[in-house]
């Protein structure tokens, strides 16, 4: 008894901060979202927000880029980045620390920053990606105008940044791989691409699980691109629920509604974790 | 009703003289973005000759933290709160309707014998539930900034554009001598409704009534703006970008001419400077020849928290916005447009402009305030201003057969949104 006294005196200042900071929050926006806070005072009413959720064709289209977005650019990034590591884990590699430094160090650089550089990359008029294409003889599209090529820069842009980071962490379940298996593959003569196919990829399992659980919910709260690279547009083109959410609770102060909309955000991560992580576990 | 109001303007008209003889005093924080604050901070050894007690602290910060800071200051029943605000007109709705406890009423501090000096305009968006919440500051008229050397070039008479239908053929006539390089202006397409909003608000529509009960986005007056846009549009003579690259427009010559609130002077005469002499104004083009030639985009005012030092707070607001003396300051040092009518009778308005080729350019958009049609942004304006930049953003790409139709489409997702009728 005496014992867990002492342990909950020093989990105090944890829980404290922890009931503040997170358990309150994720309590009052479930109120929130229940309420209709659009004036003054919130008044209780489910519908306000629930009921516009479904009907919603801003919100809907926002879903449905973000699930896009999900499915396009996570897999690529997946695929990209266990390359990366293979290429990075190969012995031949010479200056290994320095490229292993170089394709993480995108994610050093500050968010709003890299934003705002890709925001002029890719200018349609004055960018360097467009130059660069004209140099070439192409002449490149109007990026971050049209629906489509904007939806390309922000997947380019995410994937340049993230790349390097996935392939770190499939990097370290590469090395957890004992060498023995693949001494046992060469001994039976089994070819380079069968044993990466059977030994590697399996074993890898897990460890892309992580990273791919870990992409999927960044995706899902895609915000910071979206909202400086291509703001939001053209024509609603690229909002997600991230940038649909920052406009309903601090530009509109609908508390209530961005809150249902982070709710949908929350739910739908849940799902496709759990979906992933039950495909994975029965896998292997 | 009616008597009590009457009683509470005779009390306040009773009391005023009893506050006039205490000097405001103590100190005051004000909060503003960008020039404007530095517009403030400016006028404030001139407010002080006036009112030694008080001393002023202005707050420069960006738009959008002051807002969230608001709202969250607010939000938090007015913790926080400056004495004064910053408030855009569009913004200012909302604010009035979700945290109308955390914004003084002006009326009691002598609003009143203020009301008469600003446009109508500017007022309606500022009061709520018959309460004053802010006092007008700048305005946004509507007028075409124009490079001078790039029109003579490609032979357009500035003079002779009197309706949009002489813009665009004045734009082929550009696109023709540049090569279609140089364009007649930027539309931020896809990303805001600008264009639309001030097209509309000439032809005396807007997204919602003027008492912001019902959504009147759909009426004929609005359809006509849009499909006025689309004609701009079609024309080819439009560049898309967003702010940053509507300015880099200026610089490097891809535009000749740029369609924009008053408030934009500032801009090119600060960004521009090496382009000194080469700019004019126009006034915009109307829809049929003789038609209105103004319209407001954008512009602010000044709030007064609840938790103020109010008498401080009153004396500050009322020398910056309420006296030629403060406003025509503001307009000279960082191009904010005076939205109190006695301003365009001071000499400075009247005054050739050397980095406008010698034009009068502050007469020129001054005169037209007192034919801007009034209109109210409503606690709703950032819902429907979302839903727009799509719809108008689809229209011009084709996707609707009408402006009619589009703007159906729009007025019922903006009833979604805010839950008001669609007007008939």
């Amino acid at each position: 008894m005496r014992r867990s006294a002492v342990a909950y005196g020093f989990l105090f200042p944890y829980l404290a901060v922890f009931a503040a900071f997170w358990a309150w929050p994720i309590v009052q926006s479930i109120v929130y979202s229940l309420q209709n806070t659009r004036g003054a005072v919130p008044v209780f009413s489910p519908s306000a927000n629930w009921g516009r959720l479904a009907g919603d064709p801003v919100f809907l289209r926002a879903l449905g880029h973000t699930l896009a977005f999900l499915v396009l650019q996570v897999p690529a990034m997946l695929a990209l980045a266990i390359g990366l590591a293979v290429a990075l884990n190969a012995p031949a590699l010479r200056a290994r620390a320095l490229f292993r430094f170089a394709f993480f160090a995108p994610i050093v650089v500050g968010e709003v920053a890299y934003s705002t550089v890709f925001r002029l990359l890719f200018n349609g008029q004055y960018g360097a990606v467009n130059k660069a294409l004209a140099a070439l003889g192409i002449a490149g599209p109007d990026w971050l105008n049209e629906p489509v090529s904007a939806f390309a820069v922000l997947v380019i842009a995410v994937t340049w940044r993230w790349t390097g980071y996935n392939a770190i962490i499939v990097l370290a379940g590469l090395q957890g791989i004992p060498r023995e298996l693949y001494e046992a593959a060469e001994v039976d003569g089994v070819p380079r691409w069968l044993q990466f196919w059977r030994i590697t990829l399996p074993l890898l399992l897990p460890v892309v699980a992580v990273a791919a659980v870990l992409s999927i919910i960044g995706s899902l709260q895609l915000f910071v691109e979206p909202q400086l690279i291509t703001r939001s547009g053209p024509g609603g083109a690229t909002e997600t629920l991230g940038t649909y959410l920052y406009q309903q609770g601090f530009r509109a102060f609908n508390f209530g509604y961005a809150a249902a909309i982070g709710y949908a955000a929350a739910m739908l991560a849940l799902v496709v974790s759990l979906a992933q992580v039950s495909l994975f576990r029965s896998r292997t | 009703m009616r008597s009590l109001r009457l009683t509470a303007a005779l009390l306040a008209g009773m009391t005023a003289p009893a506050l006039a003889a205490d000097k405001p005093s103590g100190t005051i924080t004000v909060w503003g973005w960008n020039i404007a604050a530095e517009a403030l901070e400016h006028i404030v050894p001139a407010f002080n000759a006036e009112h030694p007690g008080v001393t002023v602290k202005v707050v420069n910060m960006g738009h959008s933290d002051l807002h969230d800071r608001v709202a969250a200051d607010c939000a938090a029943g007015g913790t926080d709160m400056p004495d004064v605000t910053i408030v855009e007109n569009q913004e200012a709705g909302l604010l009035w309707n979700r945290f109308p406890a955390c914004f003084a009423d002006m009326k009691p501090l002598g609003y009143d014998a203020y009301a008469n000096k600003f446009p109508a305009f500017k007022q309606l968006d500022l009061q709520a539930d018959g309460k004053v919440f802010a006092m007008p500051w700048d305005s946004g008229p509507v007028t075409v900034f124009y490079r001078r050397d790039l029109y003579k070039q490609a032979g357009i008479d500035p003079q002779a554009i009197a309706t949009w239908d002489d813009f665009i053929a004045a734009g082929k006539k550009l696109s023709a001598a540049t090569g279609g390089k140089v364009k007649m202006a930027t539309i931020y397409k896809g990303t805001d409704d600008e264009w639309f909003r001030m097209l509309a608000v000439q032809n005396g529509c807007y997204y919602f009534s003027d008492d912001g009960r019902s959504i009147t986005v759909a009426r004929p007056g609005c359809a006509k703006a849009l499909a006025k846009v689309k004609d701009v549009w079609d024309a080819g003579i439009l560049n898309v970008g967003g702010w940053d690259e509507q300015i880099q427009f200026d610089k490097t010559g891809a535009a000749a001419s740029q369609l924009y609130g008053g408030w934009y002077e500032g801009t090119i005469r600060s960004n521009d400077a090496d382009q000194s002499g080469r700019w004019g104004v126009y006034p915009m083009p109307a829809f049929e020849a003789g038609g209105r030639r103004a319209s407001n985009i954008g512009g602010s005012s000044l709030a007064i928290a609840a938790t103020a030092n109010k008498p401080a707070a009153w004396a500050f607001v009322s020398y910056a916005l309420g006296t030629d003396a403060g406003q025509i300051s503001m307009m000279k040092y960082r191009g904010l447009v005076p939205a109190l009518l006695s301003a365009v009778d001071d000499p400075y308005v009247k005054q050739d402009q050397p980095f406008w080729g010698g034009q009068k350019v502050w007469a020129d958009m001054l005169e037209t305030l007192p034919r801007i049609v009034p209109y109210n942004a409503t606690p709703y304006f950032t819902d429907a201003r979302g839903v727009m930049k799509v719809v108008v953003n689809d229209y011009l790409d084709g996707r609707y057969k009408t402006a009619d139709e589009a703007l159906r489409v729009a007025a019922d997702q903006i009833a979604g949104a805010s839950g008001l009728p669609v007007a008939p």
